[in-house]
C-alpha cells in the first residue's frame, strides 16, 4: 500500500529549498519505472522473510548475512567538504574484506558514503550517477546536491519497510550551494549539515571530530582530522578497520588524499604523538 | 542475543615443538562491538603448567582463579608441582562437575612433563570433554582461522625459536580475520629451562 | 558418586530463556560397531570427534576401558561417554573388590542403564557395551534414555546405518576372530567414508576369555601425506614489543619474601572495653 501511495502522490518538497519546476519534473522522473521491479521471493510478506532471514543480530546463524559494521563520516569546512571512511567489511564476525572502498564516486563532482547493505549502497548510488548524468544531458548543467540526495532519499522512501539498509552522505560543491552535504538513510531521512558520521563506530568519530572541528580549518587540518577521527574509530570498534580512505571536495571536483593502511598510522600516531597510551608494551597484567 | 561466547571475544592457540610447547592468546577484551580494554591476556600460569581460556570474560576471570586455588591446594597436600597431565584431568573433572550449568570457557593447557620434559597440549569443550592433540590446539571466536592458519603453517620438530614465529603468526593472522579479537598479544615459549614470554606488536584496529 | 554441581543452572537457564544459544559440547557423531565370534567379541570405532561442522578431533579414543574383560565403544556427546564409562568403571571396580569377583558384563549394564535412567537422557551417552565373564560372551547396546538391546552385532551413531549395511550383508554366524575383526572393522570403513560424522582411522577391540586386544588405529586409511614444501618462517618475521625471561634457576628470585614480626610473649589480644 505504502509504495501505491508513494508511486502516485507527488513528493511533499520543503519550503525553504528552492526547485525550478525543471528540477521537480525530474524528480518525477526518477520514481523507479516499472523495468526496476524486482523479483520478490513467493512468500506472503518478502520484507519480514528478509528480515528473518539477514537479521544476524537476533539469529546468529540466520542464511543470509548481509556485509555491514562501518565508520564514514563527512564535514563541511571553509575549503570544502572532507569525506573519509574505514574499509572493513564483515559479515558476523568474519573479516569478509579489508579493502573495501567506501567511497562511491558518484560522478567527477559528487561522492556518496557507504554504511550497511554494501550491494545497496554501491547499486542506488550508481543509479544515482546514471540519474545526475541523464539530469545534465536533459538541462545541459551540473546538478545540485539538494536535488541529487532528494532523487536517492525519495527512491529509498518508496522501497521503505522492504528491507533496504543504507546511510549515506551525498557531498558536493557546487557554485550555487556552496558546500553542500546531505545525510540520506533507509528509513527516508534526508538531512542537511555541517557535519557526519555514519556507521557501528560513528560515536567515536564524533567524539574526536567534535572536539576539534571549527568551519574555518585548514584544508591539511581537515584533512589529518577527518584521518584521525576514522583512526579513533578502528581503534575502538570491531566492526571497523582496515584502511583510511580520505576524499576532499572542492568545487572543480573531489580529490582522492589516499587510501592508506592504518597499521602504521596508528603505531606513527601512538610513538610520534604520545596518543592512545592505553596500548601499552608493557608486559604487565591486566590494567 | 549473542552466545555468551562471542560476546567479548579472544582467541588462544597452543603448538607443540621440538622439547618445548608455545601458547599464545590475544589481548582484547569488548562488549560486543566495542573494544574496552587492549590488556586482557588469557593465558595463566600456574607454575609449570598453562592455562588459556577464552569465552565469556566472567567465566574466564572465575575459572582461572578457581584453578589457580586448585593448584594451589594441590601443591600444599602434594608438596609439589601439578603435571600438565594431571592439571587436565583437574580441568576436565573441574568442568564437568557442572555438566548441566557450564562455565561459558573453552580452556587450553599446556606444559612439559616435569619428569620426562615431553611437550603436553591439550583442549576441552566447556563441559571438560579433553581433545588430546599431538601438534596444536586452538580455542576461542578466531577458532576457524587459527584451524586454518595452524594446519598449513605447523610442522612437526620446531625449535623453540622457529616455534615463536609459526606460533605468532598463526594468531596474528587468524585474529586479523576476526572482527572481536586481536588488538595484541602474549606469546609464552616454554622449555626445559626457561619460559620466554613476548608481548606482540599487532594491528590495533 | 559426588554429584553434580547446578549452581551455574539458573544462570545459564536464565540466559537460554532470553534466547542465549546453548554452548556447543564437542560430539562423537561416530561410527561404533560391536561383533560376537566364536570365543570372543570384537568392538570398533572411527577416531574423529566434531565440534558443530568442524572436526575437532582427527585421532580421538572411543573405546573405553570399564574392566580388564569389559570394553565399551562411545557415541553422542565425548564428555558425557567418557566420564559415564570412567564412572561405571570405577563403582565396578570397588565391586569385585568387595565381591572377590571378576566384574560381569549384565552388571555394567545394568548400572550404566539406571544411571542414564536417571537423568532421562540429559547425559547424552550411547554405548556398545562389550565383554566375556565368568556366564559367557555379551554383547549390549545402551541409549542415552536408558534401554538397551542385547544382540549378535550391533551399530550406534551417525554411522550406524552404513556400518548396519555392512552387517546385515555380511555377517554370518559363528564367525572366526579374524572374520569378525575384519567384518567390524570394515563396518566402522563404511561409516568413514559415508558418513559425514566419521573419519580418520579404525580403532578395535578383541576381547577373549583370556586376553583383551586393544588394536589403537588398526586401520588408517586418511594418511595425510606430507608437505612438500616447509613454511617455516625466518626467526624475527614476527615484531616483538617487549620480551621477560624466566629461567628455571632464577626462579627463587621472584619469591617475594615478607618479613613477619613475632609478637612478645604475654601480648594480650586487643578488645573493646
Amino acid at each position: 500500500m505504502d509504495t501505491l501511495v508513494a508511486r502516485y502522490s507527488r513528493p511533499a518538497y520543503l519550503e525553504n529549498e528552492l526547485f525550478s519546476e525543471q528540477d521537480e519534473q525530474d524528480l518525477n522522473d526518477a520514481v523507479p519505472s516499472f523495468s526496476l521491479k524486482f523479483a520478490m521471493p513467493p512468500v506472503a510478506h518478502p520484507s519480514a522473510w528478509l528480515r528473518a532471514a539477514s537479521d544476524d543480530r537476533s539469529n546468529p546463524s540466520c542464511p543470509i548475512k548481509i556485509a555491514h559494521g562501518t565508520t564514514t563520516l563527512a564535514f563541511r569546512f571553509q575549503g570544502g567538504i572532507i569525506v573519509a571512511t574505514d574499509s572493513r567489511a564483515t559479515a558476523g564476525n568474519w573479516i569478509a574484506s579489508q579493502t573495501v572502498k567506501k567511497v562511491i564516486e558518484i560522478n567527477s563532482d559528487l561522492l556518496g558514503t557507504m554504511a550497511g547493505g554494501a550491494a545497496d549502497c554501491q547499486y542506488w548510488l550508481a543509479w544515482l550517477g546514471m540519474q545526475c548524468r541523464l539530469h545534465e544531458l536533459r538541462h545541459k548543467r551540473r546538478i545540485s546536491v539538494a536535488a541529487a540526495s532528494k532523487i536517492l532519499a525519495n527512491l529509498v522512501y518508496q522501497y521503505k519497510g522492504m528491507g533496504l539498509s543504507m546511510g549515506t552522505m551525498c557531498a558536493g560543491v557546487t557554485k550555487e550551494e556552496g558546500p553542500a552535504l546531505y545525510y540520506i538513510d533507509s528509513d527516508g531521512t534526508r538531512l542537511a549539515g555541517n557535519l557526519f558520521c555514519v556507521g557501528s563506530g560513528q560515536t567515536f568519530a564524533y567524539g574526536v571530530l567534535d572536539a576539534e572541528y571549527r568551519y574555518d580549518l585548514s584544508v591539511e587540518d581537515a584533512l589529518e582530522l577527518g584521518s584521525r577521527s576514522i583512526l579513533a574509530a578502528t581503534h575502538r570498534d570491531a566492526y571497523s578497520g582496515g584502511f583510511i580512505n580520505l576524499y576532499h571536495v572542492k568545487e572543480s571536483g573531489w580529490e582522492k588524499h589516499g587510501f592508506n593502511d592504518t597499521n602504521p598510522i596508528f603505531w606513527k600516531t601512538k610513538l610520534d604523538k604520545g596518543e592512545f597510551s592505553n596500548v601499552t608494551s608493557d608486559l604487565s597484567e591486566r590494567v | 542475543m549473542s552466545s555468551p561466547f562471542s560476546i567479548n571475544g579472544g582467541a588462544c592457540v597452543a603448538m607443540v615443538g621440538k622439547d618445548c610447547v608455545a601458547i599464545a592468546c590475544d589481548l582484547r577484551l569488548g562488549l560486543q562491538a566495542l573494544t574496552v580494554s587492549n590488556n586482557f591476556p588469557k593465558v595463566f600460569q600456574y607454575g609449570d603448567v598453562f592455562l588459556g581460556l577464552t569465552g565469556l570474560a566472567t567465566d574466564v576471570a572465575t575459572v582461572s582463579d578457581l584453578f589457580r586455588y586448585k593448584v594451589n591446594m594441590y601443591r600444599l597436600r602434594e608438596e609439589r608441582g601439578i603435571a600438565p597431565k594431571t592439571f587436565a584431568n583437574l580441568v576436565s573433572s573441574s568442568l564437568y562437575e557442572r555438566r548441566f550449568g557450564p562455565y561459558f570457557v573453552s580452556p587450553v593447557v599446556a606444559g612439559l612433563d616435569p619428569k620426562t620434559g615431553e611437550p603436553f597440549i591439550c583442549g576441552f569443550d566447556s563441559i571438560g570433554c579433553i581433545d588430546f592433540s599431538k601438534d596444536f590446539i586452538v580455542s576461542g571466536t578466531a577458532t576457524d582461522q587459527l584451524f586454518g592458519m595452524c594446519e598449513s603453517l605447523w610442522e612437526p620438530d620446531l625449535a623453540p625459536e622457529d616455534l615463536f614465529e609459526t606460533i605468532s603468526q598463526a594468531l596474528l593472522n587468524a585474529v586479523d580475520r576476526d572482527a572481536l579479537s586481536g588488538w595484541g598479544a602474549h606469546v609464552y615459549i616454554i622449555e626445559k629451562d626457561k619460559v620466554t614470554k613476548r608481548l606482540l606488536k599487532g594491528r590495533q584496529d | 558418586m559426588p554429584g553434580f554441581d547446578f549452581s551455574n543452572y539458573n544462570r545459564n537457564a536464565a540466559l537460554h530463556a532470553r534466547g542465549v544459544p546453548l554452548p556447543k559440547a564437542t560430539s562423537t557423531g561416530t561410527t561404533i560397531v560391536g561383533c560376537i565370534f566364536e570365543g570372543g567379541v570384537v568392538i570398533a570405532a572411527d577416531t574423529r570427534a566434531t565440534s558443530g561442522p568442524i572436526v575437532a578431533d582427527k585421532n580421538c579414543e572411543k573405546l573405553h576401558y570399564i574392566s580388564p574383560n569389559i570394553w565399551c565403544a562411545g557415541a553422542g556427546t565425548a564428555a558425557d561417554t567418557e566420564f559415564t564409562t570412567a564412572l561405571i568403571s570405577s563403582q565396578l571396580e570397588l565391586h569385585s573388590l568387595s565381591t572377590g569377583r571378576k566384574p560381569r558384563v549384565v552388571t555394567c549394564m545394568t548400572l550404566l542403564k539406571q544411571h542414564l535412567f536417571r537423568y532421562q537422557g540429559h547425559i547424552g551417552a550411547y554405548l556398545v557395551v562389550a565383554g566375556v565373564d565368568s556366564t559367557g560372551v555379551h554383547l549390549f547396546t545402551v541409549h542415552a534414555h536408558g534401554s538397551t538391546d542385547k544382540l549378535p552385532y550391533v551399530t550406534m551413531g551417525s554411522g550406524s546405518l552404513a556400518a548396519m549395511s555392512v552387517f546385515e550383508t555380511q555377517w554370518k554366524a559363528q564367525m572366526t576372530q579374524d572374520e569378525a575383526v575384519k567384518l567390524c572393522s570394515e563396518a566402522i570403513l563404511a561409516g568413514i567414508f559415508n558418513d559425514l560424522g566419521s573419519g580418520s582411522n579404525v580403532d578395535v577391540a578383541v576381547i577373549t576369555p583370556d586376553k583383551t586386544t586393544l588394536k589403537r588405529n588398526y586401520i588408517k586409511p586418511n594418511e595425510r601425506t606430507q608437505k612438500l614444501k616447509s613454511y617455516k618462517f625466518a626467526r624475527g618475521t614476527t615484531a616483538v614489543l617487549n620480551e621477560k625471561i624466566i629461567r628455571k634457576e632464577d626462579l627463587g628470585n621472584f619469591v617475594s619474601v615478607q618479613e613477619i614480626h613475632v609478637a612478645e610473649p604475654g601480648d594480650k589480644m586487643e578488645v573493646d572495653v
